[in-house]
Parts: C-alpha cells; sequence; structure tokens
C-alpha cells in the first residue's frame, strides 16, 4: 500500500491537471512523431534509390535538426507555464509535510510517465504515419510505392535517446525550481509578477532600430546573391526587433497613452489600457513568438507552395529543350564555329540515324559575361565578380545574322548599334556604354531566346543583339582582359525537343556524349529528361519540408494560445467580480475583457503581416535564384497563405476564447 | 426621511442539486434615516453578507422590497442596474477590492471613469477627498506598494466620490491591525459627521461601536436594536457586548 502512495499520487496529479496536461502531451507525442517520420524519411532506402540526388536528404537531415531545436526550446517553454501554475499545488504538499525530497519523488514519477507515454505514442503514430508520409512525398515526385511498412530500428533508437534526453533535461529543470524555492514562495507561486512593468526606452529603441534595420536590408537588397547572405541577417534582425519591441516596445506606448488623460480616461480606454499594460509584461514573449512562429509559417508555406505551383514554368524556362547542347569556343571565332557546325551535323545525323526528329531546333552563338549596371552604363572589371550587392547583370551577346535566323525577321544594325531585351527586368535607356564605348538602342526586342544556362543564373540578365561576329570578338577581347582568367569564353548552343519517353530521353543523353566524343568536340548536354528530375525533387523537397515544418509551427502557435488563454482567464477572474461589484454590468465587463484579448490575440498576426509585406522583395529575390521568376504567382500564394492562416487563427481564437470564458464565470 | 426601507426581505437558497432548501433571511425589515450610520451585526451564518448583497442589489430577494430614496431598486431594469448601483451606492469591502492594474489614483476613479465623467472634474472631487482621507501623498502607488490602511482609504475615497446616497460597508476593518482599524473607524465617523449616511456590516464590537445605531440579526431575522443616544463609544461597547453574550448564551428564552 505504501509503496504505490507515490505512483499513485503522480498519477493522479496528471489526472487532476489534465486541462493544461492534455494538451501537453499532445503536443509531445506530435513532435515525437513528426521527428519519428522524418527522420525515417531520411534512411528510407526508397527515397536515397530513386532520388538520385542528395539534396532532398540534406533538406530532410536539415529538417530533423530543426524539429531538435524547436523540440528543445518548445517542449521546455510549455512546461515552465505547467510548472508555474502548479507551484501553489507542490507549495501545499510541502506544508503538509512533504518532504523536498519526496516531492522530487512526485515529479519524477509524472515526468516518467509522461516521457514514457509520449515517447511509446509518438513512435507509434510515427510508424503508421511515416508511410503515409512516404506515399504522398513520391506522389508529388509522381511515383507509385509499394506496400508494407518500413520500420527502423536505428530511427526509433535515435529518436528515444533524443526525447529521452529532452524530458530529463525538462524534469532536472522543474526538479531546481521546487527545490530551490521557499514553501511561501511555492504557494504564492502562481501570483508573482504582479508589478507594474517599467518602460525600457533603449530597448523600446533598440528594437525599432533591429527591426528597421532588418526591413531597410530586405526591401534594398536588389542582388539575388547577396540576398540569400542577407537574409538571415535580415531574419536575425527582425527575430530580435519583434522580441524587444514586444517586450519593450509595447509598454512604452501604453504608458504614452495613459499620460495623455483626456485619451485615458474614457470607459473604453481606460481598462483596456492598464489591462494590457499589466498583460504584456507577463505575455510579450509569447506573443512575440507566436508573431515569430506565424511569420515564419507563412513565409515558409507560402514560398514553397508557389514553386510548387510554378514548377511547371521553372522547367520549362531552366530548360527550353528537351536536348540541350553548349559548346566553347576554345579558339577563334572562324575555327569555333566551324567546329559548331560540324557538331550540330554530326548530331542530326545521330538522330537520322536513329530514326528521331528533332522538332523546335534552335542553334546560335552567343557571348555572355557579367557587368555591374549603373543607369546605362556596365562596368566590367575583376572586381564585378567578387562583390555580392549592387546590380549585377549578364550580358548576353548574339550576333544579328542569326537573330534574323531564329525569328524570321529582317532587321539591320550598324557597329555602333544595339538591339535589347531583358528576362526580369526591362532596358529603360537608348544607350549603352560598355568598355567606354557607346552603343545606341534601335529596338527593345520582345522574346528572349532559350538559353537553360542564362536562366539559371541568378542575377537579371540581358540579351542584346549585335551587328556581326567582329563586335562580339571584340567584346569578347575586352573582357578576357578585364576578367583575365575568370573571363568567359565565345559559347555555341543548340536544342532541340524529341518525342521519346522518360527512357529513351535518358539514352538519347547518353548517346550525344559519345557523338560529341566521337567529333573530339568538348560539349556539356543538359537532358530535360536528367536534369528536370533533379530541379523537381529540390522543389518537392522544398515544399514538402515547409509544410511539414508549417504545420509543426501552427500546432506550437494553437498551444501558446491556448495556454495563454488559459493563464489569462485565471487572472481575470478575480478582476471580472471586482469590477462588478464597483459597478460596471456583466456585459459591459465582458465587452472591455474581449476587446482587450482581441487586441492582444490579433497583434502578433498583423505584427506577421507587416513582417511578410516587408519580406516579400528579398523572398523574391531569393526565389529568382531558385529560378522562380514569377512574381504574381508568389504574391497569390502569399495572399492565400495568409488568409487561411488568418481564419484558422480567428478559429483557434474563438475555441480558446470559450475555455477562457468557462474559467472567469466560474 | 428614511433614505432606505427595507419591508419583509426574504431569501431562500435552493442547494444547486434541487433538494434542500436553506432559508438564509426570513423576514427583515429596517430602516435607514438620511445621515444615520448604522451597523449591523450577527454571527457568522446569520444572513449578514445576504442581506448585504441584495442591499448592493447584487443578489435577488426572493420575498420582500427595497426602496433607495424613494425607488424601489428591484424595478430598476437588469441593464441599467450597474449604473443605479454605481451612482447611488459606495462600497467598501473587507479585502479592499482594489484593481491591481490600476494606481490608487485610478482605482478611485474607476466608477467615475464609467460614468463618463472627464478628468477636471474628476481630479477637482479627488483632491479634498484624498486631503482629508490623508492619501494624497500615495495617489499614484499601486495597491501592492501600500499598507492595508492605506489600501483601505483608498477604497473608502473609491466609495465616497461618486457621492451616493449611500455608502455599504462589509467588515471594513476585517483585514487591518488594530491601530489602521481605529484610524479607520475614526473616518468613518467623521465622514458621517459630514453627512454621509452608512450601513455597515460587521461581527466587531468595536466597530460597531462607532456607529449611531447597531441592529443584530439572528436567523434571518433582525432580533434587537440599540440606539446610541448620548452615549459614549464605550458604554455603546459594554451594551454591544451584553447583547452579543444574551445571543451567543439562548437570548430567545430570555427575551
Amino acid at each position: 500500500m505504501r509503496k504505490l502512495f507515490y505512483p499513485k499520487l503522480a498519477a493522479s496529479n496528471i489526472i487532476k491537471n489534465r486541462k493544461t496536461y492534455v494538451p501537453y502531451i499532445i503536443t509531445c507525442v506530435i513532435t515525437i512523431s513528426m521527428y519519428y517520420i522524418l527522420r525515417s524519411l531520411t534512411m528510407n532506402e526508397g527515397i536515397n534509390s530513386m532520388m538520385g540526388d542528395a539534396s532532398i536528404f540534406y533538406m530532410l537531415t536539415l529538417g530533423c535538426r530543426v524539429i531538435a531545436i524547436f523540440a528543445v526550446i518548445f517542449l521546455f517553454y510549455t512546461n515552465s507555464f505547467l510548472m508555474k501554475r502548479r507551484k501553489k499545488e507542490f507549495g501545499l504538499f510541502n506544508i503538509l509535510g512533504m518532504e523536498k525530497k519526496h516531492l522530487g519523488r512526485v515529479i519524477a514519477l509524472e515526468a516518467l510517465y509522461i516521457a514514457a507515454g509520449s515517447i511509446v505514442l509518438g513512435i507509434a503514430f510515427g510508424i503508421i504515419l511515416d508511410k503515409v508520409m512516404y506515399m504522398l512525398l513520391m506522389k508529388l515526385m509522381g511515383y507509385k510505392v509499394p506496400l508494407g511498412f518500413y520500420i527502423s530500428g536505428k530511427v526509433m533508437l535515435t529518436t528515444i535517446e533524443l526525447f529521452a534526453a529532452i524530458f530529463l533535461l525538462i524534469f532536472i529543470y522543474s526538479l531546481l525550481q521546487v527545490q530551490l524555492a521557499k514553501p511561501i514562495e511555492l504557494l504564492k507561486g502562481g501570483n508573482v509578477g504582479e508589478k507594474e512593468p517599467k518602460a525600457k526606452w533603449l530597448m523600446a529603441i533598440l528594437g525599432v532600430l533591429c527591426l528597421a534595420g532588418g526591413y531597410y536590408i530586405a526591401v534594398t537588397t536588389k542582388n539575388p546573391i547577396a540576398a540569400i547572405l542577407l537574409f538571415f541577417v535580415a531574419v536575425i534582425l527582425v527575430i530580435i526587433g519583434t522580441y524587444m519591441l514586444f517586450t519593450a516596445g509595447s509598454i512604452v506606448l501604453l504608458k504614452i497613452l495613459r499620460k495623455n488623460k483626456r485619451y485615458y480616461y474614457k470607459a473604453k480606454h481606460f481598462i483596456s489600457i492598464s489591462g494590457m499594460l499589466y498583460r504584456m509584461k507577463q505575455n510579450a514573449a509569447g506573443l512575440a513568438t507566436v508573431c515569430i512562429l506565424s511569420t515564419m509559417v507563412l513565409v515558409m508555406v507560402s514560398s514553397t507552395s508557389s514553386m510548387m505551383i510554378g514548377i511547371e514554368s521553372v522547367l520549362s524556362e531552366r530548360l527550353p529543350y528537351d536536348m540541350t547542347v553548349y559548346m566553347n569556343y576554345d579558339s577563334s571565332y572562324e575555327e569555333g564555329a566551324e567546329q559548331s557546325r560540324k557538331l550540330r551535323g554530326a548530331i542530326e545525323n545521330a538522330l537520322d540515324e536513329k530514326g528521331i526528329q528533332a522538332r523546335n531546333q534552335i542553334g546560335y552563338t552567343y557571348l555572355a559575361f557579367a557587368g555591374l549596371r549603373d543607369k546605362d552604363t556596365f562596368l566590367v572589371d575583376s572586381s564585378v565578380n567578387d562583390m555580392g550587392t549592387g546590380d549585377t547583370c549578364n550580358l548576353f551577346f548574339g550576333t544579328l545574322d542569326e537573330y534574323n535566323a531564329m525569328t524570321g525577321a529582317d532587321k539591320m544594325l550598324a557597329a555602333d548599334e544595339m538591339m535589347i531585351v531583358g528576362n526580369r527586368k526591362e532596358y529603360d535607356y537608348d544607350e549603352i556604354n560598355l568598355f567606354d564605348k557607346t552603343y545606341q538602342i534601335t529596338e527593345k526586342l520582345e522574346e528572349f531566346p532559350g538559353n537553360g544556362v542564362i536562366a539559371s543564373n541568378g542575377a537579371s540578365s540581358y540579351y542584346i543583339v549585335v551587328k556581326d561576329s567582329q563586335v562580339i570578338e571584340e567584346l569578347y577581347q575586352l573582357q578576357k582582359e578585364a576578367y583575365d582568367s575568370e573571363a568567359s569564353s565565345i559559347r555555341y548552343c543548340y536544342g532541340f525537343d524529341v518525342d521519346l519517353n522518360h527512357d529513351g530521353q535518358i539514352e538519347l543523353y547518353g548517346n550525344l556524349y559519345d557523338v560529341a566524343a566521337e567529333n573530339g568536340v568538348s560539349a556539356s548536354i543538359e537532358s530535360k529528361a536528367d536534369m528536370g528530375y533533379s530541379i523537381k525533387s529540390m522543389y518537392v523537397g522544398f515544399f514538402f519540408l515547409g509544410t511539414y515544418l508549417g504545420v509543426l509551427f501552427v500546432m506550437a502557435t494553437v498551444l501558446i494560445i491556448y495556454y495563454k488563454q488559459i493563464s489569462e482567464g485565471y487572472d481575470d477572474k478575480e478582476r471580472f467580480e471586482i469590477m462588478q461589484k464597483v459597478g460596471m454590468s456583466h456585459e459591459e465587463v465582458r465587452r472591455s475583457i474581449r476587446s482587450q484579448i482581441l487586441t492582444v490575440f490579433f497583434l502578433p498576426l498583423i505584427m506577421a503581416g507587416i513582417h511578410i509585406a516587408f519580406a516579400f522583395p528579398i523572398i523574391k529575390e531569393i526565389l529568382v535564384v531558385l529560378n522562380l521568376t514569377d512574381t504574381t504567382l508568389y504574391i497569390m500564394c502569399t495572399i492565400g497563405c495568409f488568409a487561411i492562416f488568418s481564419a484558422m487563427y480567428a478559429v483557434i481564437y474563438g475555441l480558446t476564447a470559450k475555455a477562457y470564458y468557462r474559467i472567469v464565470k466560474r | 426621511m428614511a433614505i432606505l426601507d427595507v419591508k419583509g426581505l426574504k431569501k431562500i437558497y435552493t442547494t444547486r442539486l434541487g433538494g434542500n432548501q436553506v432559508q438564509a433571511l426570513s423576514s427583515v425589515s429596517l430602516s435607514v434615516e438620511k445621515g444615520e450610520y448604522v451597523a449591523i451585526m450577527g454571527e457568522s451564518g446569520s444572513g449578514k453578507t445576504t442581506l448585504l448583497n441584495i442591499l448592493a442589489a447584487l443578489d435577488k430577494p426572493t420575498g420582500g422590497e427595497v426602496i433607495l430614496d424613494g425607488k424601489s431598486i428591484w424595478k430598476v431594469k437588469e441593464k441599467e442596474m450597474s449604473a443605479f448601483r454605481r451612482d447611488n451606492l459606495g462600497f467598501v469591502f473587507q479585502d479592499f477590492n482594489l484593481l491591481d492594474t490600476f494606481t490608487l489614483q485610478d482605482n478611485i476613479f474607476l466608477p467615475l471613469v464609467l460614468a463618463g465623467k472627464d478628468f477636471p472634474e474628476m481630479d477637482q472631487r479627488l483632491k479634498p477627498l484624498a486631503a482629508k482621507l490623508g492619501i494624497q501623498d500615495i495617489l499614484k502607488k499601486y495597491p501592492y506598494e501600500v499598507s492595508g490602511g492605506q489600501k483601505q482609504r483608498a477604497a473608502i475615497a473609491r466609495a465616497l466620490i461618486t457621492q451616493p446616497k449611500l455608502v455599504l460597508a462589509d467588515e471594513p476593518t476585517g483585514a487591518l491591525d488594530s491601530r489602521a482599524a481605529d484610524g479607520f473607524l475614526k473616518l468613518f465617523n467623521e465622514i458621517n459627521e459630514d453627512g454621509q449616511t452608512i450601513l455597515m456590516v460587521t461581527h466587531s464590537a468595536k466597530a460597531a461601536s462607532h456607529a449611531g445605531r447597531v441592529m443584530f440579526i439572528k436567523d434571518g431575522e433582525v432580533f434587537h436594536q440599540i440606539y446610541r443616544g448620548n452615549s459614549s463609544n464605550k458604554d455603546m461597547y459594554r451594551k454591544i457586548s451584553d447583547t452579543l453574550t444574551l445571543l451567543a448564551t439562548g437570548g430567545e428564552d430570555n427575551a
């Protein structure tokens, strides 16, 4: 009987506190199963063999790390909330004669139950859902999956190890909190922190500066390559800024409002300002976290889903033809042209022999090199390649003859005249200054020739038609002097479509290399079947991970909001009664508290909306690096995601508000 | 003229699961004159708090009538009840009931803000009141920063700032030490001398001895009452003690 006292007490404690413990356990179970699933997918042989590319593997591994870090922070946070609520209970046990070591025993047993229960359930759900996720991933890639479960002992072991360690840390932390406190402090535990928050001006200003800095980077960075690096700087600045602004800025603002007597002493503002002032201090960190999580969810889901939706257009831009052959001119223009004609002829012959018809053929010579644009002047010098900032552009030259041949047009140009078209940005000037020479723009073209290599360049490119090969050769020499060993060569691009299935195309892709080798020409060949597949797998990986982590973060958001409402309910209960006694009607009290919660509740969402609006330019640049240039699509996805998220947020509010009113109403 | 008239007040509580009925007030009739200071005494469970809650319009009686300044308070519409309570009644509670989120000043202003008064008027009302109650230096402090006596003074200021017809006090010295309680009772006497009508519920003989009239409630009825007349606080205290002894030792047989 006596032996079972502590195990029974621990079990009944959890059951008694089920209102707060059940959500906590559910969170633990979900986090564990999500970790298990992702870990299992990284080990999945099917995925590794089918996705020749390692990019999806790295992405999933990265996702595992994110979940692990998230689990540590988040489970600590929720547990500390639970412990704070329960301090009174422990204080009572302590006063009733339980020693600290006995309390320790109870806490240890509770922790054990929760850890064991969540790990077992988490892995069980993980095993079941693992298959579903695997099928989903394969379906996104366009594959069928064999039936049967894939269970890995190794994955299970790593999951158990990780979460056992996290639960142990949480237990030690709870134990320390109880051990270090005096009984009377424990009894008061739920009520500490009622002091008026101080206005921290410095912190508020720093917060505003951090946020402004982050926003500035996001808005002004025009270079996609720099964008990727600066994005993380901006993200960190915005996160720091958000925390500071919520903790200090909100209090400073409310205090300023309170100083304005005419505004403050109005029935509507009086109660809500003082209430929010009081509430902000307790909840600032929680609100900032909700804001950051919402922003992350929105950014991840909207960008990755726009990638998923835009995948076909990306493929057609990056790989405009089923087969594309690129060949470098190693020597003079004439010799190069001679060789390219030879290669093209050999390829055409080989296709004829196999009875394969090449459609939509295109072939042209071009020179492409980088330049730093300043209005209508392009600076070409070796510093351009090194620096990440500024408006770095790709200049892509072709001859008039080939242009006319490709388009069937009959245009004329003089030696100092050019025609231009940009693939991502319009060219707004009438002249081009290049290597101390000025060229007149006679015409802005409509169409940009298909060139996957150019398209894959993150910087924006300008296709420029010049009079003849002589101009190209001049430019070639000049950029060679400027860039030295990093200079570009003149290249030949030959693309065509074929009527072959996936395997046939892969086979042909191999054959073309042989043809090039037989003719003694070194060429690089891109096949849509081969390369498109790895691009797709990268996109699918991003999308899968984005939504997966999105779900996890939404769950975290829900839980934080739920706990916030509950703790506010307990706080407000007393205030609610006093206000009624002093002469507020039931309805007035309800309305005032409701508007207060509503403000506090939707503040993070509004802030997240602002973050996303400012993040838009830089994310657009990053998507360009990933070949996604369809800005409208991204805007639509972002708006859609924000609308769905807001609706979901409102539903969460409605549900948790019910829990709140149940507490307040007695 | 009676400012408060209570006629045949009756309150029966029914326990939640139906069944048992508990009679808290059987038939209470009393009247309070304008400018009077009345104390109501009784043991725990005698119905004091029920009576006060009904007088404060926080609870509905099962039967009987409460007339404040010629108006039956249960005729006031539910919607206007809060405003009615705010304008006509002032409350002083045992545990002060000050909001932790407000400074003392803002706590005192609360009923006025709810009534839609503007700041200059509120300030004008507060100044003499704060000076009288000796709290002018601590108005900017928060409830948790001041002593119990100071909190109770702030609570009095909050009750008086609306210039109510009647101040209801529920065990106001219950949470104060003896020195603070003495100060409080002296203050209440001064306020009464200025013409404020006060009804106080207490089971402290000392607190009651400051009142002009003391009523005793037992088993839901007014059992006895003592008028001060010209007697001193000490005499009052003795009379109250005698009555309490009588009540405790089975007054019904001797009455």
